[in-house]
């Protein structure tokens, strides 16, 4: 088939459940131009230059269909710094970080390690006897918005609230050609607005009594950088929601799928749960939550493997594809708890590399430890599962499984 | 358990201070320090941290760091 379709076809929902045979295709190619113009990069060495390289620009506004892709948002509304590019991308990153880990504040993120155990065993604990499990549903969907919202401040009786937000903002974000995306688009940008919102008001009461969370500290931070405004603190606390939400969800689930379909690895973790760290770093490779990068720009003429990617067009890296690259993985295709030299992009990389990653690794660590601990032995109810439409965000909708008869 | 760090190879993402804040440290933005003799209650840490690290600049290990100075 041609090359200039793969888009459409990584897209196409019958391909969710195995996408990894038209990575390898554009592999083969490198760079592929679309019939609409974009540029699909697959290939690892490419994609991280690309990801490394000043001239490319994550603000959609320097595209040459920007009016098109912006229509029905506030152009005066403060945009979050995933969707910025420095020096504003590093001056809010760099404020928020201050309050996130170090060098200011090098204790926050281990001091959450007893809530995220807390927060993972309640949830396993509510498992109870039963014998069928949807691993989505029953324990990996509840649990990061739990451990965000612990980390900003927000009160437990507003996290229903903030989770409902937070999965229209992420519906919001998955464009599959064939439906009509007008709609789910206007209900995201509702959504998103109510959430900075909240967060705004939120902010202002811990302005005059901070609570010691990272909302009260970013809402009265006086460093050398100044303090975020209003719009900056409500972006920003929204954007921190939003990317580690489903994201999480999604790694979290892969995590039971690929252990499901490799009961070796299952059972060697099973035996030696010193192996989850490298393991979890395995299934940022093997099957990453983010697919791709959709948002990229190039802000001159780029030359790519030989091909020229215009200034102003959709350059898309394949992020998934270039983890299976076997110009940078031994046996690509192989799911190996224990793969050395494992620099995959599973959380990007260069300047927007993941805020969240070290957040992201622990609570999937601890997710999949306290659940393997609690299932005893397990299999897999459906595999292929029901996949979720997003091909960015790609994870399973549901993962029944039934204890009894697997491994361990 | 001992730990050290490539200095050379390390590039300062920081993915082991969030990991192990007690083992390794950061100053500044780009300085990393770290304890190479780890105590018993950081050892879940470091090999978190081992694995977290992005160009596997960390080695941890009885043997880390023998006879290398
Ligand atoms: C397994 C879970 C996660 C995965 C796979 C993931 C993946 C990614 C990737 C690939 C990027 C790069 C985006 C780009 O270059 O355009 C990114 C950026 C980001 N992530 Fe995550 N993420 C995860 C969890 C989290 C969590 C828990 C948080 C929040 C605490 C978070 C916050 C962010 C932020 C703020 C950015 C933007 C960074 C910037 O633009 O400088 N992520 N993430
Ligand atoms: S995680 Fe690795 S690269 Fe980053 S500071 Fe630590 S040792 Fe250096």
């Amino acid at each position: 088939m041609s090359t200039d379709t793969l888009f459409r076809r990584i897209t196409d929902y019958a391909n969710r459940p195995d996408p990894y045979p038209l990575y390898a295709e554009l592999r083969e190619h490198g760079v592929a131009r679309q019939e609409d113009g974009a540029f699909l990069v697959g290939t690892y060495d490419e994609i991280t230059a690309l990801l490394h390289d000043p001239r490319v620009s994550s603000d959609v506004r320097n595209r040459d269909d920007a009016e098109e892709l912006l229509a029905g948002e506030d152009p005066a509304a403060p945009r979050s710094f995933i969707a910025l590019d420095d020096p504003e991308h590093d001056r809010l990153r760099r404020l928020a970080m201050r309050r996130f880990g170090p060098p200011h504040t090098p204790g926050r993120i281990d001091a959450l390690r007893q809530d995220i155990t807390a927060i993972a065993e309640d949830l396993a604990r509510g498992l109870g006897e039963k014998q069928h499990i949807d691993i989505v549903d029953d324990f990996a969907f509840p649990l990061p918005v739990a451990v965000i919202c612990r980390l900003l401040g927000v009160p437990g009786e507003d996290v229903p609230q903030v989770h409902e937000w937070a999965d229209a903002v992420v519906a919001g974000l998955d464009f599959s050609p064939e439906e009509e995306p007008a709609e789910r688009r206007r209900t995201a940008l509702q959504a998103r607005q109510a959430m900075g919102v909240y967060l705004g008001e939120l902010a202002r009461t811990r302005r005059e009594r901070p609570t010691g969370d990272l909302l009260s500290q970013l809402a009265n931070e006086d460093g050398p950088d100044g303090r975020l405004t209003d719009g900056e603190l409500m972006s920003t606390a929204t954007l921190l929601l939003i990317a580690g939400h489903e994201t999480t969800v999604n790694l979290i689930t892969n995590g039971v799928l690929t252990l499901g379909r490799h009961p070796e690895a299952l059972q060697r973790l099973c035996d030696d749960p010193e192996l989850m760290p490298r393991a979890v770093e395995e299934l940022l490779r093997f099957e990453p939550p983010v697919q791709f990068l959709p948002q990229r720009t190039p802000l001159a003429d780029i030359e790519v493997a030989g091909v020229t990617v215009p200034k102003g067009a959709p350059l898309i890296l394949v992020l998934a594809s270039g983890n299976r690259d076997p110009l940078r993985f031994p046996e690509p295709d192989r799911f190996r708890p224990d793969r050395e030299d494992n620099q995959h992009l599973g959380f990007g990389s260069g300047v927007h590399s993941c805020f969240g990653a070290p957040l992201a690794r622990l609570e999937t660590q601890i997710a999949l430890t306290v659940l393997l601990r609690r299932l005893g032995s397990w299999r897999l109810l459906a595999d292929p599962p029901e996949y979720r439409r997003s091909p960015v965000l790609r994870g399973p909708r549901h993962l029944p499984v039934e204890r009894g008869g697997g491994v361990s | 358990m001992r730990v050290v760090v490539d200095l050379n190879r390390c590039q300062g993402y920081a993915q082991c201070a969030f990991l192990a804040p007690r083992v390794f440290e950061l100053h500044g933005e780009e300085a990393l320090l770290y304890t190479p003799a780890v105590p018993n209650d950081q050892r879940e840490r470091v090999l978190q941290a081992v694995a977290a690290c992005p160009v596997q600049a960390i080695t941890a290990g009885e043997q880390a760091g023998a006879g290398e100075l």
